[in-house]
């Protein structure tokens, strides 16, 4: 078994823009995922007994299915119904589908972990319920479910591999691509793999960067 | 012939010589030098920090200690020797061997949660000395019976008061038949009612001729049970002597301020009861 | 738009074979990771820093890279080093590696909450390590670890889906088959969901059920 550097080193550029495209998705990813985990987290809390029912229907489907089957039945199903979007939409609406379902029970944990006596203070000092939430509520839940969040995004990078089957050329499908026209699929993989670690690695040393500058602001 | 000859006379138990644990640049036990004969009662004393409960964890081979030598009847515990003035950390099964015959009783009880109180007693029994179940169980049942907790052996460390905890620990480390009992602080963790309990069964132990090394804050245990004391100030032993002599001589002005925050203690409790005394 | 169940139940047989694979798959990938997992946890204990750092190194590997592209690796980059595998085994064995690692920082953890008085007190009565482990350590942090277990394991069923990208004859792979020569998609993968959902479902209720048995033996712990 011999490496072909030379090989590699010509695709090296394709490779990384594979990567940058995987980072892309996910970051897309979780920003929906925030969006509509932020929603399907506030069903949970709801007054209507109907919503936070609806809210909780939603974490049980998307957790409980596969992202790559979610994946596949809004890549077909869409066109099924009449809807025709590229596929970059279809994988990434998926994905953050999915995502929405773990935010929201990141979110959920965040809420549940503020201590009570804090909102009663703000209760007594006559915040209303607003105020309460964006002064007091959410820059705690932010901090206490930031490095969860961090690890979500990780995790996204790690699952938007998936969308390499409905052919989108991240990082997955470009090594994809490069081992079988190559007949180099070990060099591909293993390339593929030190780019993800690489991602990985950079997004959790981020993340306790801004997890340490947070905590050095509230502490 | 005294009880203090009779003991000087008897089989050296345990022996530590100039005996130090280093954590880091600290040192948290400085040349320590005792000997525990056969049947003696020695209790070590000492400010919290003063090194008497590392120096008690070192006698089991709890801590490495990092220089001078521990001997259990005659035997070197946790090193080899190697070469003249070399030694390495003996193996598990080296350390255990010296070991066998130390009996070992924590602060925290430290019972195993998920055993019964008899499950407790007899699972060394059972795993290390490979007694068969009948001969475990009936051992266990003895043991237990001795604490005075025979109608407790099917109940869990969770189920039962703190003292009762300590004493099936005591039971636990009997069942093994040591040659010596090493307790360290054993009722600082117990309710001020509960530490009759547990100091009247390691009387009793003392009265039978159990050789013990205990740490304690019990004053009154030490200048009742005690044929030793041992007072530990900054990992050093600054005063020893027989109770008589280390509570009403003329002790060291550290010991002598030990002893005053516990007599100031003390009036503070005598001057609560005599209140309630007056009130009721 | 047109729905026919009639495509689904021509097909069971097929279906059932393919259940039957996921769930194998499944089990052999848990198991498997599980033994895995726990040996490295148990040569975090033993081991000197040398091998705890190589170990270390192996987690954050396995852990920081896509199952997908794990797999690919052992499937079809094992050749290039004279490791040839059938799919469902290359699926099983890539399921239990990638599974060992979080299997491994469950067990740590586990062994790190068993308090350390009570190994003391196990290795004063002359328990070695290993009798301590099997006999303390075990049996006290399961109730600990259990919930994640569980958790992880439905993870893992979850992975499953993944073994059809490396032709696994597995549950996804025979009912997207039947899709893409029916072009019946929305009813095979409204199967499919709905399979998966039930397998989690089910076994989350049992986890929990179980759960409850372990926590109801532990009822009676100490402070």
């Amino acid at each position: 078994m011999t490496f072909d550097w030379a090989t590699i080193e010509q695709a090296l550029p394709l490779m990384l823009q594979g990567g940058l495209i995987t980072l892309g998705i996910s970051l897309a990813a979780l920003g929906l995922g925030l969006v509509i985990g932020t929603g399907v987290c506030a069903a949970r809390f709801a007054r209507r007994g109907a919503l936070r029912a609806l809210g909780s229907v939603y974490v049980t489907v998307f957790r409980g299915i596969p992202l790559l089957v979610q994946l596949l039945f809004i890549y077909y199903f869409l066109p099924f119904v009449g809807i025709n979007v590229p596929p970059l939409v279809a994988a990434i609406a998926a994905v953050s589908l999915c995502a929405a379902a773990y935010i929201a029970e990141i979110l959920r944990g965040g809420f549940l972990g503020i201590p009570n006596g804090q909102l009663e203070a703000a209760r007594i000092l006559g915040f209303s319920d607003w105020d309460a939430l964006v002064r007091i509520k959410l820059p705690q839940a932010l901090r206490l479910t930031l490095p969860a969040l961090v690890n979500e995004l990780i995790l996204l990078v790690k699952a938007s591999s998936l969308v390499s089957v409905v052919g989108i050329a991240e990082l997955t499908r470009t090594s994809q691509n490069l081992a079988a026209s190559t007949f180099r699929q070990l060099e591909f993989y293993l390339m593929a793999a030190l780019i993800y670690f690489a991602i990985n690695a950079l997004l959790a040393f981020a993340g306790a960067l801004l997890e340490q500058q947070m905590k050095r602001r509230m502490a | 012939m005294n009880q203090t000859s009779r003991i000087a006379n008897a089989e050296v138990v345990l022996q530590a010589r100039q005996l130090c644990k280093r954590f880091g640049a600290h040192e948290v036990v400085r040349s320590v030098d005792l000997e525990v004969h056969r049947s003696e009662v020695v209790c070590l004393i000492g400010p919290s920090g003063s090194g008497k409960s590392t120096l008690l964890r070192c006698m089991a081979f709890l801590e490495e200690y990092s220089a001078g030598e521990i001997h259990i009847e005659g035997e070197l515990l946790g090193y080899v020797q190697n070469g003249a003035d070399r030694r390495v950390r003996a193996s598990e099964a080296q350390i255990n061997h010296v070991r066998r015959n130390v009996g070992m009783v924590f602060q925290q009880f430290n019972l195993w949660p998920h055993m019964s109180a008899l499950g407790n007693v007899t699972e060394a029994l059972l795993r290390v000395r490979r007694l068969k179940p009948d001969e475990a169980r009936r051992r266990g049942l003895a043991m237990l019976d001795k604490v005075g907790l025979a109608a407790k052996a099917d109940a869990y460390p969770g189920q039962m008061s703190g003292g009762q905890q300590q004493r099936v620990a005591i039971a636990r480390a009997l069942a093994m038949e040591p040659h010596i009992m090493l307790f360290d602080e054993p009722t600082s963790a117990l309710d001020p009612e509960l530490v009759g309990e547990v100091l009247q069964v390691m009387k009793d132990l003392a009265r039978e001729g159990m050789t013990m090394v205990v740490v304690t804050h019990e004053m009154g245990f030490a200048a009742q049970v005690a044929d030793t004391v041992m007072f530990l100030d900054q990992g050093a032993v600054v005063a020893r002597g027989t109770p008589r002599e280390i509570f009403q001589g003329n002790p060291s002005p550290r010991l002598q301020q030990f002893l005053q925050n516990y007599l100031d203690r003390n009036a503070f409790w005598q001057q609560e009861r005599e209140l309630k005394e007056g009130a009721a | 738009m047109s729905f026919e169940p009639g495509i689904i139940t021509e097909r069971l047989v097929e279906i059932g074979q393919g259940l039957a694979i996921t769930v194998g798959a499944w089990a052999g990938g848990v198991v498997i990771g599980m033994a895995i997992g726990l040996l490295i946890a148990v040569l975090q204990i033993f081991c000197g820093a040398w091998v705890r750092g190589l170990l270390r190194f192996y987690i954050e590997l396995i852990r920081g890279t896509p199952f997908l592209v794990q797999l690919f690796l052992l499937y079809y980059g094992g050749p290039a080093f004279g490791l040839e595998l059938e799919p469902l085994s290359a699926g099983v064995i890539g399921l239990g590696i990638y599974g060992s690692v979080y299997f491994a920082e469950i067990f740590r953890a586990g062994f790190m909450s068993v308090p350390r008085g009570h190994l003391e007190a196990a290795a004063c009565l002359g328990m070695t390590r290993l009798q301590t482990i099997a006999r303390i350590q075990l049996p006290q942090m399961l109730v600990i670890i259990v919930p994640a277990l569980v958790n992880l394991v439905i993870i893992l069923s979850k992975e499953t889906a993944v073994l059809s990208i490396v032709t696994v004859p597995e549950l996804t792979f025979v009912l997207t088959g039947i899709g893409s020569e029916t072009f019946a998609f929305v009813e095979t993968l409204l199967v499919l969901c709905v399979s998966y959902l039930a397998l989690t479902e089910l076994t989350s209720r049992l986890g929990l059920r179980f759960e409850r048995r372990v926590g109801r033996f532990m009822l009676h712990r100490a402070s």
